[in-house]
């Protein structure tokens, strides 16, 4: 009986999409106003599917949004800021609440050993909810244009089963309404744990990094005016990352070991402050006792740590103080989450009438702030290579058009992805020589200008030939 | 004409461009420098915002101006000297041999515990301070033991159990004074600075304790015991090298009496000694105390002393005892 039922459900796509993207974060709802924004792939039938409800959340975040700034932050190079106002979307985007900073700093938590980029338009902080809801204004405006064939948007929907047609082999995607959709070509941007992947029996390999990453919402002490600056200290529990935004706020990214980010997220919210100001100045011996004291008695935490920040900020001199964040004030209710974070890289990107982008090919660990930045190129190049392909009159969800998207990307994400682990390793350790070999490495490097500027080139202007 | 001037190219470069004349722009943009060198210096010292408005008067007086030969660093902490490096390096090597032939010279030892006090060694003794209620608590006060803090009279009149009382009994026995511990100079943390002042101050409560007196040999035991529970290495210097410099029966002594013991009492020692606020524990009952930290009393060394004393004189007096 079962069999009979699932053979009636594969045959019996009711529905036929030229293309089925599934997920409707920031690479999916980029992916489906690239393809409709394209004078050349706008005619195709497109279906996105996302299980979340995106289409009022992201209405109400675009009609009236939330005072405070949302813990789920990225940060943007140029080139995806470039590619998000091509393909329409940049104008929407709520500038007051993005910032753009053109230093960053970073510095050793055992050494103090510290490199400072600058460069004009460095990199834009700006919540996902900021990116996806000007992509879904985005895409109602192309509907509203092009009312005869306008994007498919399912969002409460759930992928239930994929399948293929036995005779065309064309993926059949079964939802939760009831539907089931036949597509020419199935992208899968569904995070790091993809179905579509999954579906496709594409191997992701690489590690997890025995770490999670802290984000939350702050606001900084009012200490006059700083320009804005990304803060990023290498702590051998992981980096901590202090991001701006306007208006004193900032967004962390703080990495740690499981067992330590429990309890980060379990502190009362005055002793998080604290505890973040703390990490970000204090010696790593300081901080190893504070975590101890964290977990054990964390009643007197905040009263430990404020002494120890006391004796630190009295020996600051006014000069020594510019190299280091302001202190943090507050932190904003509730706005603590946790993630772990892994490397993970698929095989393959495409495969017959499928392709993956964004965090569904590709995971990497937080400290570059590349992730986004990774998908949004991923869809440039898939969309440039969709347009040749129909341009040359292939099908476009044959492996053979997909598989430049393919060749493209996958080397220089592979490359990225090795660069940050790479970083990673040489920071998560506490051997001396590495540490100091390190450091010597850094201070080099921060008095050779053109070796710097190289770098920002490559992490923050970076263009993927068309 | 043009072809002149395509003839005059065509002819120059090859000459630039050739091997051999390789370094001609660099010489030729050393002279271009070398002649507008008062040009560049204007336009570097208008970019670097120099007041350009200096009188001739000025800049007389400022090279004039004698600067000194040697300058210090700033001061840290009231009692600080600061040192470079190869001073640091001098007063080591000097104070390691003066303290090894003359152990008895309180500045050699200052001096060669203040330089062996590495910060890695301190960083380590500081954290197991923070890592300990009482430690912080000590941190947080920077108690200075001298007799006015410790207020000697008072100790002198609690019952003979306890403590304090050992402690004044012991200082009265040897003769000496908790004022006479020197501040910490050459260390060039602060608090670090303050760490190492504690575990100097409290060394006189360890020899109080284990009743050993401040003779070369009692000193020797003490830091044998502090280098096997603080890990202060200047303390495992001395319980390695001051051993070769004293007479054999000693030697002897320490080697089958009180390495043992403080092999034994260290092993034992529940508590981190950094961690113990002696100043709050006067009144302690002292065998009590010595049960809580583990540490048991060594055989007297003065009686052993005098035991053997007596011996050696019982032989001199009578060189060959009648059979």
């Amino acid at each position: 009986m079962f069999r009979r039922f699932f053979a009636t459900a594969t045959k019996g796509a009711n529905l036929v999409s030229d293309v089925v993207i599934v997920g409707g974060g920031p690479a999916g709802l980029t992916m489906a106003s690239s393809l409709k924004n394209s004078p050349i792939l706008r005619d195709l039938s497109c279906t996105l599917i996302e299980s979340g409800d995106i289409t009022s959340t992201l209405q109400d975040y675009y009609a009236d949004p939330p005072e405070t700034i949302l813990n789920r932050c990225v940060s943007i190079t140029p080139a995806t800021i470039e590619y998000l106002d091509k393909i329409g979307a940049w104008k929407f985007v709520k500038k007051a609440r993005t910032e753009n900073y053109d230093y960053i700093h970073t510095y050793d938590g055992l050494t103090g050993a510290a490199m400072e980029f600058d460069s004009p338009d460095m990199a834009t902080m700006i919540e996902n909810f900021n990116i996806q809801a000007s992509l879904h204004q985005r895409i109602l405006e192309l509907n509203s244009e092009q009312p005869v064939n306008p994007l498919d948007l399912r969002d409460n929907t759930k992928v239930v089963k994929i399948t293929r047609d036995p005779k065309t082999s064309w993926p059949i995607v079964q939802l939760s309404s009831g539907d089931s959709i036949k597509t020419r070509l199935l992208v899968g941007c569904d995070g790091a744990r993809s179905p579509v992947r999954k579906f496709a029996r594409i191997e992701s390999r690489g590690w997890a990094y025995n770490q999670w990453g802290v984000v939350a919402t702050l606001k900084y002490k009012d200490s006059g005016f700083r320009s804005p600056t990304g803060w990023q200290r290498f702590l051998p529990t992981g980096p901590l990352a202090q991001l701006p935004f306007p208006d004193s706020w900032l967004s962390i990214v703080w990495s740690v070991p499981p067992e330590l980010a429990v309890v980060l997220v379990s502190l009362s919210d005055d002793s998080f402050v604290t505890m973040l100001n703390a990490a970000s100045r204090l010696s790593q011996e300081e901080l190893d006792s504070l975590y101890d004291l964290a977990r054990d008695e964390p009643e007197k935490l905040k009263e430990e740590a404020e002494w120890r920040l006391g004796l630190f900020n009295d020996n600051l001199t006014a000069e020594q103080e510019e190299k280091f964040p302001p202190m943090v004030e507050s932190l904003v209710p509730k706005s603590r989450g946790r993630f772990p974070l892994k490397l993970s890289h698929a095989d393959d990107y495409v495969d017959e009438r499928l392709a993956l982008v964004g965090d569904a090919a590709h995971t990497t660990h937080p400290l570059a702030g590349q992730g986004l930045n990774m998908g949004q190129a991923d869809v440039k190049s898939l969309v440039s290579t969709l347009e040749k392909s129909r341009e040359r009159g292939l099908d476009i969800g044959s492996k053979f058009a997909l598989d430049p998207y393919y060749s493209e990307r996958y080397p220089y994400n592979h490359a990225m992805l090795g660069v940050v682990d790479k970083i990673h390793r040489i920071y998560s350790t506490r051997s001396p020589l590495v540490v100091w070999a390190r450091s010597l490495g850094v201070d080099a490097l921060n008095n050779v200008p053109f070796v710097k500027d190289l770098m920002v080139g490559q992490v923050s202007h970076m263009k993927s030939t068309k | 004409m043009l072809a002149q001037s395509r003839l005059g190219k065509t002819a120059l470069r090859p000459l630039v461009q050739s091997r051999n004349l390789f370094f001609l722009p660099t010489l030729a943009s050393a002279a271009t420098g070398f002649f507008l060198r008062d040009s560049i210096r204007l336009a570097n010292s208008l970019e670097d915002n120099v007041n350009q408005r200096k009188s001739s008067n000025d800049v007389i007086l400022e090279e004039s101006e004698i600067k000194p030969y040697f300058s210090r660093p700033a001061k840290k902490y009231p009692n600080h000297i600061p040192l470079y490096p190869y001073e640091k390096v001098a007063m080591f090597v000097t104070s390691a041999i003066g303290a090894f032939l003359h152990p008895e010279k309180n500045q050699y030892i200052v001096a060669l515990g203040e330089s062996t006090a590495i910060p890695p060694f301190l960083k380590r003794l500081r954290k197991q301070m923070l890592d300990d209620e009482t430690g912080r608590q000590i941190l947080k006060d920077r108690p200075n033991i001298t007799s006015t803090s410790l207020d000697l009279d008072k100790l002198a009149a609690l019952p003979e159990n306890t403590f304090g009382r050992t402690y004044y009994e012991w200082l009265k026995r040897e003769g000496c004074s908790p004022d006479t511990r020197v501040p910490v100079r050459f260390i060039d943390d602060e608090e670090l600075a303050f760490v190492f002042q504690r575990y100097r101050q409290c060394h006189d409560f360890y020899h109080a304790l284990a009743g050993l007196p401040i003779s070369r040999e009692g000193e020797i035991a003490v830091k044998f015991f502090e280098f096997l529970t603080l890990g202060i290495p200047f303390a495992g210097m001395g319980a390695v090298f001051a051993p070769l410099n004293i007479r054999k029966s000693q030697r002897d002594r320490l080697l089958t009496i009180y390495y043992p013991w403080a092999i034994s009492s260290a092993a034992n020692c529940k508590k981190h000694l950094i961690n113990v606020y002696w100043e709050n524990i006067m009144e302690k009952d002292v065998n009590e105390l010595r049960d809580e930290l583990g540490i048991t009393l060594p055989p007297d060394m003065r009686e052993l002393r005098r035991i053997a004393r007596e011996k050696r004189r019982a032989l001199q007096a009578n060189p060959s005892p009648t059979p």
